[in-house]
This record gives C-alpha cells, sequence and structure tokens, in this order.
C-alpha cells in the first residue's frame, strides 16, 4: 500500500468531515476526525463494492457517520454534492448510519454498543459460508461501557471468529470528559487479551502502523482480532485536537476557515 | 365445540426444521433456552445454523440483524419477555433498517404462570406494534403457528410471532391465516364480537360458548394479524354489531384493546367497546390458569363485558 497515497486521501477526506459538519451546523467532528485514518485504510485496502460477497464494515460508533461518508464519496458513491444535505430533511444522509437509504452503508447503528454484535452476526454467517474475506466493528472507547459490548466479545471469542476484525478508536474523550474519567477502561487491551482476542495496539492517526496492524490481521487464523487504535480527539484541526467541547458542535465561519487552513498546510506537508 | 388441548411452543422447532429442511437461509438463534422454547430441536438437525447466544439477549437480537444483513433469514425464539421488552432498541434498530429478523415470542402474557409477574409479558404486543415496519402475528393453533412461520419467511422485513406456551385448542379452522387479516371462526349474528388474540384462545372458545348457551348470537374473531390490522373488518364491526369485546393475555393498556379503540376512536358512531385483559397491574406466581383467571381472562369476565356493552 502507498502510505502517501492514503494519507492524502484521509487529509481530503478530514475536509469532507470538517464541511459536511460546517455546512449542517451539527454533527460529532472529534470523533470523525480521530477515525478517518483508519476508515480510509480500511475501505482502501479490503472493501470491494463491486463484489457482491465483500469485506463489511460496521460502524458502531455511528455518531461518526460524517467519516464514513466522506470515505464514500471518495469512493464515488455519495457525490460531493450530496455530502451538503448531511443531517438535512430529503437527505438519505442521516445523522446516523442507515443502511436503508444507501446500500454501502453495511449496518444501521448509533445506539452505542450494537454494533459489535451486528458483525458478530455478519461474521458468523460469512464463516459458515467460507467467505475469504472480513468484517470490521469499528467502536468508540465511550461505548466500552456498554454491556452489550461484553456480550459480543464472549460471543465472538466463543466462535473464535477469525475473520472478525474489532477496531479500538480510542481516542480518550467522550462527551463529558476523559472516557477513563467517567467510568475507566484499563487495562483495555489485557481486557481484549482475556476475551481471547489477538491483540494489536497501535498509533491509529499513523498510516503506516494502521496498514501494517490491517495485514497482520489478515494473518491471524485461529481468533478474532482487536486493533487499539491510540488516536487523537479531532486530529487534524488544530483548535479541536484533545478538546471534548468538539465531541459534538457546529463550527463558527472563522473556525472552518481556521480548520481548512489546517487541512491545506497538513496536505502539503504530506505532498 | 369438542377438542383437546395443545401447547403452540411445542411446536415450534418443529416447524422450523421443516422450513428449514429446504430453506438454507434459515438460522435459529438461541440464549440459553433452547429446551423451553423447542428450538433444541433444530439445533439437533441443523447445528451448523444455529446460534447459541448464552444469557445475552440484546447482543442476541443485534447478532440477528448481523445474519439478516448477510442475506439470510434468521429466527430469534426466545420468551416474550426477553424478545420484546430487554431487546427493545436493539429490535427496533433491526425494524429501523427493515431487516429481515423473525422473532418467535414464546411465554407471553401470563403464560409463564409460576415464575411470576417478572415473566408475565403483558406488555409485549404495546411495545412491538408501535415500532414500524414490524408485524405482528399471533397464531391460534398450530395450523396457523406453521402459517405465520410461512408468512414470516415469505415477508421482507421484521416480523414478530406471539405464541402461546399455555395450552389453546387443537383444532384446525378451514380459514387460512394471512398477513392483514383476521379470522372470522364463528358468526351467529350482530348481538356482539367477542375479537380475541391467539394466546386466549382457550377462554374465548369458553366464554363464546357460555354466551351462545344464553341465547347471544355474536360473532367470535381471531385477530391473527395484529399488525397490519384487518382494519376493513374492525370498521365493519363498529357497524354492524351492537357490542365489542376485545379479549387478550396482556395488559389492556397499548395491547389489542387500545388498537381496535384507535380505530373505532376516529368513526363518528361505533359499536360500545370493552376490554379483557390484565388491569394496569403487576400479576403475581401461579398456576397459569389460576393467574389469568385472577386477572380477568376468565370467563365470567368475558361474558359480563358483553352484557355490559349491550346493556
Amino acid at each position: 500500500m502507498d502510505i502517501k497515497h492514503l494519507e492524502l486521501l484521509a487529509n481530503e477526506n478530514r475536509k469532507r468531515i470538517v464541511q459536511m459538519i460546517y455546512k449542517a451546523k451539527a454533527g460529532h467532528p472529534g470523533g470523525s476526525l480521530s477515525v478517518i485514518d483508519i476508515l480510509t485504510a480500511i475501505y482502501e485496502m479490503d472493501v470491494d463494492f463491486s463484489s457482491e460477497k465483500r469485506s463489511k464494515v460496521v460502524l458502531s460508533k455511528g455518531h461518526a457517520v460524517p467519516a464514513q461518508y466522506a470515505v464514500l464519496a471518495s469512493k464515488g458513491i455519495i457525490s460531493e454534492e450530496e455530502l451538503g444535505t448531511f443531517r438535512q430533511v430529503n437527505s438519505r444522509l442521516q445523522g446516523h448510519p442507515h443502511a436503508l437509504d444507501i446500500k454501502e452503508v453495511d449496518a444501521t447503528t448509533g445506539l452505542l454498543g450494537q454494533g459489535l454484535s451486528i458483525a458478530v452476526g455478519m461474521a458468523l454467517v460469512k464463516k459458515h459460508e467460507h467467505e475469504n474475506n472480513h468484517v470490521y466493528a469499528i467502536l468508540g472507547d465511550g461505548e466500552m461501557q456498554e454491556g452489550q459490548i461484553w456480550e459480543s466479545l464472549l460471543q465472538a471469542s466463543h466462535y473464535k471468529l477469525n475473520n472478525l476484525i474489532v477496531i479500538l478508536d480510542y481516542n480518550k474523550l467522550s462527551s463529558s470528559g476523559p472516557v477513563n474519567e467517567v467510568i475507566n477502561l484499563e487495562p483495555i487491551v489485557d481486557k481484549f487479551k482475556a476475551f481471547s482476542f489477538h491483540t494489536i495496539h497501535i498509533d491509529g492517526n499513523d498510516m503506516q502502523q494502521v496498514v501494517n496492524a490491517l495485514n497482520e490481521a489478515y494473518t491471524i487464523i485461529d481468533r478474532p482480532i482487536a486493533i487499539i487504535a491510540d488516536t487523537i480527539k479531532g486530529k487534524g484541526v488544530s483548535f479541536m485536537e484533545n478538546n471534548p467541547k468538539w465531541h459534538s458542535g457546529a463550527l463558527l465561519d472563522e473556525e472552518y476557515e481556521t480548520a481548512m487552513r489546517d487541512l491545506e498546510r497538513a496536505k502539503e506537508e504530506i505532498q | 365445540m369438542d377438542y383437546d388441548m395443545i401447547s403452540i411452543r411445542e411446536k415450534i422447532g418443529e416447524i422450523l426444521c421443516e422450513y428449514g429442511a429446504n430453506d438454507k437461509r434459515i438460522y435459529v438463534i438461541d440464549s440459553d433456552l433452547a429446551k423451553s422454547t423447542t428450538s433444541a430441536k433444530f439445533r439437533d438437525k441443523f447445528p451448523d445454523r444455529f446460534v447459541e447466544t448464552g444469557i445475552a439477549e440484546t447482543s442476541a437480537m443485534s447478532i440477528a440483524s448481523g445474519i439478516a444483513s448477510e442475506g439470510q433469514i434468521p429466527f430469534y425464539v426466545n420468551f416474550a419477555m426477553f424478545v420484546s421488552g430487554t431487546a427493545w432498541t436493539q429490535l427496533r434498530q433491526a425494524a429501523y433498517a427493515n431487516l429481515n429478523v423473525k422473532l418467535i415470542a414464546t411465554h407471553p402474557g401470563m403464560d409463564d404462570g409460576p415464575d411470576g409477574a417478572s415473566h408475565h409479558a403483558n406488555e409485549d404486543i404495546a411495545l412491538v406494534r408501535t415500532i414500524p415496519n414490524l408485524k405482528v402475528l399471533i397464531p391460534s393453533n398450530i395450523k396457523e403457528l406453521r402459517q405465520a412461520i410461512k408468512i414470516a419467511i415469505e415477508t421482507d422485513g421484521p416480523v414478530y410471532i406471539r405464541a402461546a406456551r399455555d395450552v389453546v385448542p387443537n383444532v384446525d379452522l378451514e380459514q387460512n391465516a394471512e398477513l392483514g387479516k383476521s379470522i372470522i371462526v364463528d358468526d351467529q349474528g350482530n348481538d356482539f364480537a367477542l375479537i380475541y388474540e391467539g394466546t386466549a384462545t382457550a377462554v374465548a372458545y369458553k366464554a363464546y360458548d357460555a354466551l351462545k348457551e344464553k341465547g347471544y348470537k355474536g360473532k367470535l374473531i381471531n385477530i391473527f394479524s395484529v399488525k397490519p390490522m384487518d382494519v376493513d373488518l374492525i370498521n365493519n364491526l363498529a357497524s354492524t354489531v351492537k357490542g365489542i369485546v376485545t379479549l387478550e393475555n396482556h395488559s389492556i393498556l397499548g395491547g389489542l384493546g387500545g388498537a381496535i379503540a384507535e380505530i373505532l376512536a376516529q368513526r363518528p358512531n361505533h359499536a360500545k367497546l370493552a376490554y379483557v385483559g390484565v388491569p394496569d397491574v403487576f400479576t403475581e406466581s401461579g398456576k397459569s390458569a389460576d393467574v389469568k383467571a385472577k386477572y380477568g381472562l376468565n370467563v365470567d369476565n368475558v361474558v359480563s363485558k358483553v352484557e355490559e356493552v349491550l346493556s
């Protein structure tokens, strides 16, 4: 994989996220920006929309849906123009993923804690059908506090779902502040290990590490995989980084301009 | 009428096996109650299409969504309390996505008598009939259970089947069960219509016979399809019979009676309406028949409600 190419795609997707939320005057920029490197890599490396039996992506942290729409726009599935309808009446681009509206959105999510179970259901069928592809469950750290997550971790491990790749977008901030002050998740890697997952701990905003982790995940044959990705909430936009205020919110005109300048500068640095 | 009694629940696993033999899309999901719900029969026959989740109902419901997303037809078979109440938001998400998730809800109403009020699903109809896209069917005998499962397989989208654990009259009616249609079990005249849901069939039959003996000429209606409801039939009854009594193994709030009232209330004139069901209280442990008798599901109550609407 050409890392620079992926980084540029992710940079474009970041711009789409900021534009979407700016235009909608609502949305969740922080968690969309933290997860976008991972999502960009997964869709580029392993999701082939031309194939009927393909890898699936369940965005369990559904509030990061601007990231998903941005990637689908980069794939030509959603037009740039349509991105401007996000969260508006009569749009297909709902505030949380709705699979009925866009068939390339693989799961209807938004109520936290449910997506991993959906991914387990998909992975069970794919294993039964001997499909040679993967199911990705993208989890937020805050939703690790949901009980259903731990039910599905037990089930994934019980059924040795080696086609299931769980990715924890560990940006360490949830709605009201530091996630581990709300309810402590640590030691989180050990917890995945204790549930018999193959664990990979990376910097989820370092594209090379993301690609390496996915390539490692594809080699695991006897158990489900958990990639614990340390990320920065709001990554790429200076005033949003690590600021819980940007979990959810609208951008003022000058904030939008600063954000786009930050991202343009980042693009030049990649090039 | 002469008939013996049978529990609909006893045939669930068997019928799922019949359909599962020919249709490889059918999966069955269980949360550690396969023996109680009889889905164990499917497990023994098709272990690779049987998913045991352990005692984890919310995850089980979302797993059903995942299985359906892959083009399969999952039947999640579990107690009505768990598939309606425990996993309600998960069910709602499945319906929001219009996924092919099928529920078979056993032990509805007070059918799990001895376990007590914690296990009495007297609110499940109210919980599920408000969810868009979700169809709600209640078979009153084995033939209708088989037809309900067939409808569920053939209907695109989520379907909830409420299946009695307590005994119901073991009869085969001529009329076939259809989505959106009720079944006129007997029609003697226009004094009253007794409209019941399948898990209250035993009381419905006895009460209807008692009313006949008292000289009333009415109609006995098995609602079968709670959603979509046979609105034309209900409207027709509203203008032809003198009184309507609904009978349900469920709270009188938000269930069958509530659904009928929603239709009648939109008419300028309609037959008088009375409800038989559980009042707005929690029940208690006891033999299913005893609990039902104590909490309103008894012949005398039905007869007196019919006489009340006729007075």
